[in-house]
């Protein structure tokens, strides 16, 4: 089977995906802290950071529709969130809060922003670079050894196992038309485990073949990245930026 | 019940990641090569879990399977989480990139409650699986009360979360489920 939400649009050329996946990584790191932390109520500086990332979309050549769509689906979550302050407020009279003079509505605004912010430098950066390279990027970062190799194993199986709950929700389906009217919680469980069981027993052969081939926890890595001086410039530039406007100077 | 950007502040975000890096870092010291396979298989099955719609009352939750964790890989589940997180923030966008390490410390506490409940030898299996199950949504469900309150959303939150009660005793059936599925089918999986 196809599994086409992985780095989609990695192989555009522009010079967002020409970047270091290093330097995309800290960038948007950062980016995100700077954002994240504008004081709630706090609107008009948003104007800069959307104008900021129109841009960066722009450079990508990431479709718009793709980039929407990405947002929409995450969209129950962060409206949920950003919707529910005005009325958690509420039914807390003790909560004094404080937004610098603005309203809760404001507020709640601002988190709304805040998070589709995030959210659309991260598909931005998921969709300018190979995921492989993305997960090297991390590892070169001194991510925990852990991390990284569970990362790289979670890559292989996660098609693996995204194609066997597919296969197996085909047959539940086609088994049971409709709704299923007893033991559902059963059913989806031995569902769950059928597939953890063939995918066990999977990993255990995958394992095998990975100590004869000399494994002893850690994946030899020759791949490089090489860092150059102007993708470090345009970070620099683009947090520096993102640092002005928060501090309003 | 992945927590967002933009909704906890910074500095509990930075200090959630960093206590994440250092525990990450002690769990590896105890960590031997044959333990890796099983703990990317069991991220990819919890990325993967999410893909799993349960229908509920009209409308449909989707598996979190922590408590599962917690039984098979004990403390070596948080390390999972974590990369599971990680790589489910980078491609679904579900969480944050800044919120990894708060939504990893709420969802590795449900693992760890998880193994502990199963390591009550007193109670019978079912029980235990059925607590673990249910102690891998509930856990991480509280604190995230308690950071959404600490974050200014005072006590109105806890009536929003009061949702995920329905979808814990779910879970805590589907891993019934699972855990005497593998009882009888491939019992080498759940520790001894």
């Amino acid at each position: 089977m196809k599994h086409d939400f992985l780095d989609k649009y990695s192989n555009l050329d522009s010079p967002i995906h020409r970047l270091d996946p290093r330097v995309k990584i800290l960038s948007v790191f950062l980016a995100i802290v700077i954002i994240v932390s504008e004081p709630l109520g706090e609107l008009f500086h948003f104007v800069f950071y959307f104008v900021i990332i129109a841009l960066l979309v722009g450079l990508s050549r990431v479709p718009l529709k793709y980039l929407l769509v990405r947002c929409l689906i995450i969209s129950p979550f962060i409206v949920m969130a950003a919707a529910f302050l005005p009325l958690s407020v509420k039914l807390s009279p003790e909560l004094q809060p404080d937004y610098s003079g603005y309203s809760v509505y404001h507020a709640s605004l601002t988190i709304l922003f805040k998070a589709y912010s995030a959210v659309i430098l991260l598909v931005l950066l998921t969709s300018t670079e190979k995921f492989q390279r993305l997960l090297l990027g991390i590892r070169k970062l001194k991510m925990p050894r852990l991390v990284g190799v569970i990362s790289a194993l979670m890559y292989r199986y996660i098609f693996l196992l995204t194609d066997e709950v597919l296969k197996t929700t085909r047959a539940r389906e086609s088994r049971t038309p409709g709704k299923l009217k007893k033991s559902k919680i059963k059913v989806y469980g031995n569902q769950m485990a059928m597939v953890f069981i063939r995918s066990w027993e999977r990993a255990h052969r995958v394992y095998d073949a990975m100590l004869s081939r000399g494994f002893h926890g850690e994946f030899p890595d020759t791949r490089t990245l090489r860092l150059s001086g102007s993708d470090v410039f345009v970070a620099i530039i683009f947090v520096g930026i993102l640092l002005v406007i928060r501090l309003g100077i | 019940m992945h927590i967002s950007d933009g909704i906890i502040s910074v500095p509990v975000c930075l200090a959630a990641n960093a206590a994440s890096i250092i525990i990450i870092y002690q769990v590896g010291k105890k960590t031997e090569p044959e333990d890796i396979p099983k703990m990317g298989m069991m991220g990819a099955a919890l990325f993967v879990a999410s893909l799993v719609h349960f229908p509920l009352a009209g409308a449909s939750i989707h598996l979190g399977l922590f408590g599962l964790a917690g039984i098979i890989l004990g403390k070596r589940a948080f390390p999972v989480i974590f990369t599971a997180l990680l790589l489910q923030s980078l491609i679904f966008q579900h969480g944050g990139l800044l919120t990894v390490g708060v939504n990893s410390i709420n969802m590795g506490a449900g693992a760890f409650v998880a193994m502990f409940l199963w390591r009550w030898r007193t109670l019978p299996e079912y029980v235990r699986a059925l607590l673990a199950g249910f102690a891998g949504i509930i856990v991480p469900v509280m604190l995230m009360a308690i950071e959404f309150q600490l974050s200014g959303y005072g006590r109105g939150i806890v009536y929003l979360l009061s949702i995920y009660l329905l979808a814990a005793l779910v879970e805590s059936g589907i891993t019934l489920s699972i855990v005497k599925f593998f009882r009888s089918v491939k019992a080498d999986i759940l520790p001894r």
